[in-house]
């Protein structure tokens, strides 16, 4: 095997040390369920770990708080999908873990980890012959002309169309999270919708995180909002498979039924965690039906730029953005 | 079967599920080194240089091969060309041609598996590129006309009865229809593994494989040694469905590279690499078209396909077969075409032809009950003949009315309207019922059987068949048990092992006739033997110590109905031998109707088949238990196979991109509903004593088109390729 170094801090500051000594090369190690299967396929090939999967400091999460829940990075999405006041109050938060993978890569997957999980795009983990600009970057992007069928049609650049794969930050990035970050400089905090790139002409950056820096803690602003909400995933299986398509979507309902907020995220379409902004807009004050569901959706894909093969994820993402305002919309006036 | 004393549940599921199951990987004799192949990273070309400095620098590495003498490495040979061994004839490292991406251009041997996998991913070379074509419409792909590739074999042979093309064009009633079916990977949950080991002299295989035979013969022409100083193990193998038929490439130079550092040699082929290197399903396209009269009558049907194969090999298809049998049809053409392309060659993948042969056809039956206003199983009815139309021979034993029959009283048939659309649940999702049926051959190989009977009473028996989890030991063991009168558990069943009886490849439904016919023969021997009546109880023990001996052993050996002797030589040889369907004056095959219940939700395209129906005439059921978990199994492989499963290849550079199992989507639990099976379990009075037909491959046949016919009285929309994905349906 490839050597590389290991390091096992017993602590959040010495693992900060850790990365900083490391430098550029070194990798975060918390679930594996990532990092293991890239350098397996040889696609990431640190020159050093620092594990920090054991650290008591980052795995905890409290869900009591009247204003936030503080959920630790290192804290397991088994533990979260089953915390019943996250599957009362923000039922999309606990059915995006419910739906991600399976329950073995649950049970070790973390909650920081899983924000910057990677594309699953088969010519970024195919490894040569096929060109990658993520991977290799300047090297090109076998997926534009290529088979095309799980890529992004939302965000994509000429360098890369990988879709980001995850549910759980779709889900966060719907309910205005906030990162706890620690690094060399020192602590700071940003919203999630500042975490993730969009590919550009550097698609080997995915994330805002400085060398070094690490993320410490989400928090989720508590609102009414959350109760009526849901997580819609559309996939090749019933289960432990990636999402051709998510919504997380929020609905607040007011007395005659008008819509007074509302959120929308999609997954699966997009090259990062992708919230529709514009698409919200047209439902406030709205009341909530078939319709306005669809205009929503619609609005949410306006800018879609399909490949060859993924034209389908138009339709789908407007379909799925509907269904999903339906549920929530029944869950909200409930 | 439903006498409880008949009962007898899989005789290896205990050592399975408390993981004693040594399956060929578990095997590690002491000093085993371990190998890695390096693939090859152009679709096609030449290997201009391989540098293999740096693998050799990794601590562990004993060996690194990128080439092979040919003095002693030969070619397997290719089975349909004449008489081979490999899945291919094809042997890698013996020139500098790569004829498709993943093809080996090294191998690496190291002390440890991490050593040989580092040292394989340091193997860097350099190649000239040639365009590939991987798909039937590529620039560059070769197409020819079978029929006259493999002149003088009628299994090969273009099927024409009457005049199909006239009767065609008069018919009042026309369905002309175009299908594409994309290739497909067996994704067996144990990989490929080999362990190879030189004893005094001897090379000792444990390789996961349905042909051990094969695995021996073929390794002694390759490396040009006698036969009998090989010896190939592999009593359980962890699925197969094909992909382990005939000999890998890559165990030749297994077997090289243990000689040459006198240790034992280890290979198991990663999953990403089974998706490169080895057989799969090809992608094929169908013409069908089917006339009938304005009652449903079916008049004429022309089956034309094009099938793909590699550049090196004519994979022969053998799609018409059932589609000129599964009904009456008076005038039938099927013509069958070739497209060589850039890939491993393809092979078996279970029900091969019959799979997609029944979507067409019973795709196109389904248009022509819409055609005619006839309900579709009625119109299967009225379509059912006695006789083979092809040779006017009687089928020894066809119940297909009675599945049919059957299936629909289960399954609540009467219920539909026929509508497309007018079927909905309690939460509004569009529901549809659809019914296919199906036929597969029931073959037959020679095989040999020895049976053993000690003055303990313990009985154990040697037979010609391979173990992959369908069930074999367990039909054996229940037909000793029942026979004699003994604890099915207390039968010891020896299976896929060349050194205790000559070994057959296990594959086309024909293995538990195969053995079973041998068994049964034997058990007649062993009663003459003992002296005790030709049935009912046996006091073994007593019977045994009668005889003054301490054991008593007989050996039968069976061919198929109207098999020569020549057949038991190609046994002998690793060959294979397989008879059926024809066999004079009668044709053989099994048959199954199935019902599918699928619940469509269009805004989104999701799928779910609620509800499965299935009856099966296999003959009698010589293993209730692992019968009834074949036929699930195969209704299961159905559903991937209609709705999830599809390698995808890259037409630029080759090869397949979903090469992995979170990619290749095999169907989970959780997309699976109710699946109902029922067996009609009349002996064949024909095939063979027992009376069994083949059941692995007939549970699949037809569940695709079942479920296709059901999208289509769900949505109104017809599907011509598989697999049919969520796009497919919005």
């Amino acid at each position: 095997m490839r050597p590389f170094g290991y390091a096992a801090p017993a602590s959040l500051a010495e693992a900060v040390e850790a990365l900083a000594a490391g430098g550029p090369g070194t990798r975060v190690l918390a679930g594996g369920t990532t990092l293991y299967d890239l350098m397996k396929l040889g696609v990431e090939r640190p020159t050093a770990v620092v594990d920090i999967h054991h650290l008591a400091e980052l795995s905890g999460f409290d869900t009591t708080g009247r204003d936030e829940l503080v959920l630790g990075a290192g804290a397991r999405l088994a533990d979260l999908a089953e915390d019943p006041v996250l599957r009362r109050d923000c039922p999309a938060l606990a059915e995006s873990l419910a739906k991600a993978a399976s329950q073995q890569l649950r049970n070790s997957a973390t909650a920081g980890g899983s924000l910057l999980q990677r594309t699953r795009c088969g010519y970024f983990r195919g490894g040569p012959p096929y060109p990658c600009n993520k991977r290799r970057p300047g090297s090109g992007c076998a997926a534009r002309d290529g088979t095309d069928r799980g890529h992004a049609v939302l965000g994509t650049s000429e360098s890369c169309v990988a879709a980001y794969p995850g549910d759980w930050a779709v889900a966060l990035l719907a309910f205005d999270a906030r990162l706890d970050l620690l690094g060399p400089g020192g602590p700071r905090t940003i919203p999630l919708s500042a975490l993730h790139r969009e590919p550009g002409d550097t698609p080997q950056h995915e994330h805002t995180l400085a060398d070094g820096e690490l993320i410490v803690r989400i928090r989720v602003p508590v609102t009414a909002t959350g109760r009526g909400s849901a997580f819609h995933k559309i996939r090749d299986r019933e289960s432990f498979a990636f999402a051709l398509a998510s919504a997380a979507v929020a609905v607040r309902l007011g007395r005659r039924g008008t819509v007074q907020d509302c959120r929308i995220a999609l997954g699966g379409l997009a090259t990062r965690p992708w919230r529709a902004h514009e698409a919200e807009r047209t439902l406030l004050g709205e009341e909530l039906t078939e319709r306005s569901a669809l205009l929503a959706g619609e609005t949410a894909l306006a800018g879609a730029r399909p490949g060859t093969h993924n034209g389908f994820k138009v339709a789908l993402g407007i379909r799925t953005v509907a269904d999903a305002l339906r549920t929530a919309g029944r869950r909200a006036a409930s | 079967m439903t006498d409880p004393a008949r009962r007898v549940p899989r005789v290896d599921a205990a050592d399975k599920v408390t993981g004693r199951t040594r399956y060929s990987a578990d095997h590690c004799p002491p000093g085993t080194l371990h190998a890695m192949l390096v693939p090859a990273s152009v679709g096609r070309g030449r290997v201009v240089r391989v540098e293999t400095e740096a693998a050799r620098a990794v601590p562990g590495v004993r060996l690194v091969l990128t080439r092979l003498d040919p003095e002693q490495v030969r070619s397997p040979g290719f089975p349909q060309s004449g008489s081979g061994y490999g899945f291919q004839s094809l042997q890698p490292l013996l020139d500098d041609r790569v004829a498709y991406r993943g093809q080996p251009i090294a191998l690496v041997v190291a002390d440890t598996l991490t050593a040989a996998v580092e040292a394989a991913g340091r193997v860097d070379a350099r190649y000239e590129a040639e365009p590939v074509a991987v798909t039937l419409d590529a620039e560059g792909a070769h197409t020819v006309v079978q029929a006259e590739e493999f002149p003088g074999i009628r299994r090969f042979a273009d099927i024409e009865v009457g005049d199909a093309d006239t009767a065609f064009a008069a018919s009042p009633v026309q369905v002309d229809m175009t299908f594409d079916f994309g290739p497909q990977h067996h994704a067996p949950m144990e990989l490929l593994a080999t362990v190879v080991e030189w004893r005094d002299g001897t090379l000792v295989v444990h390789e996961s494989t349905q042909n051990t035979g094969a695995v021996r013969h073929g390794l002694a022409r390759v490396l040009g040694i006698d036969p009998a100083r090989i010896e190939v193990i592999c009593p359980q193998a962890g699925g197969s469905f094909g992909q382990k038929t005939w000999l890998q490439p890559h165990v030749a130079p297994l077997a090289v590279a243990a000689a040459r550092l006198g240790r034992p040699v280890k290979f198991v082929m990663p999953r990403k690499q089974t998706f490169l290197a080895t057989s799969f399903r090809p992608a094929s396209r169908h013409r069908m078209r089917l006339g009938a009269d304005p009652s449903g009558r079916l008049l004429a049907a022309i089956h034309e396909t094009r099938s793909q194969t590699s550049r090196h090999d004519l994979f022969a298809s053998d799609y018409p077969s059932i589609t000129a049998r599964l009904y009456g049809i008076g005038d039938f053409r099927g013509t069958q075409h070739l497209t060589r392309t850039d890939v491993p060659t393809p092979g078996f993948m279970r029900a091969p032809f019959e799979h997609v042969s029944a979507f067409a056809l019973e795709t196109a039956v389904d248009e022509i009950a819409y055609a005619t206003g006839r309900d579709p199983v009625a119109l299967r009815l009225d379509n059912d003949t006695a006789t083979d139309p092809v040779t006017g021979n009687p089928f020894s034993s066809r119940h297909l009315a009675e599945c049919l029959r059957r299936g629909a009283a289960m399954f609540g048939w009467a219920a539909r309207t026929a509508e497309p659309g007018s079927m909905r649940d309690e939460d509004g999702a569009l529901v549809g019922w659809g019914v296919a049926a199906g036929a597969y051959r029931a073959s037959a190989a020679p095989g040999v059987a020895r049976l053993r009977a000690d003055a303990e009473g313990r009985v154990a028996v040697d037979v010609t068949g391979h173990e992959m989890g369908q069930g074999l030991h367990t039909a054996v063991a229940r037909t000793v048990a029942l026979d004699l009168g003994v604890a099915a558990d207390e039968v010891r069943v020896g299976l896929g092992d060349t050194r205790s009886a000559p070994q057959h490849l296990t594959a086309g439904s024909w293995g538990t006739a195969t053995a079973l016919a041998a068994v049964h023969a034997a058990l007649r021997r062993l009663r003459t033997r003992l002296g005790v009546p030709d049935d009912g109880p046996v006091d073994v023990a007593a019977a045994v110590l009668a005889t003054g001996r301490p054991e008593v052993a007989v050996e039968a050996v069976t061919r198929a109905p109207g098999q020569s002797p020549q057949a038991v030589d190609r046994l002998h040889a690793g060959l294979s031998a397989p008879a059926g369907p024809e066999y004079r004056g009668f044709s053989a095959f099994s048959f199954v109707a199935h019902f599918a219940e699928v619940r469509v939700a269009v805004e989104t395209g999701r799928v779910r088949v609620s509800r499965v129906v299935s009856v099966v005439d296999c003959g009698r059921v010589a293993s209730p238990v692992t019968a009834l978990s074949q036929i699930r199994g195969g209704v299961v492989w159905g559903i991937g196979a209609t709705l999830r499963e599809g390698s995808e290849p890259d037409p630029r550079y080759g090869g397949f991109v979903n090469a992995d199992l979170a990619d290749y989507v095999v169907p989970v639990g959780s997309d699976i509903g109710r699946i109902e099976v029922a067996f009609i379990d009349e002996p064949d009075p024909l095939l063979n004593a027992p009376g069994v037909k083949g059941a692995g491959e007939i549970a699949f046949v037809g569940v695709a088109p079942a479920i296709a016919n059901a999208l289509h009285h769900a949505t109104g929309r017809r599907h011509r390729a598989l697999p049919i994905r969520l796009e497919d349906i919005l």
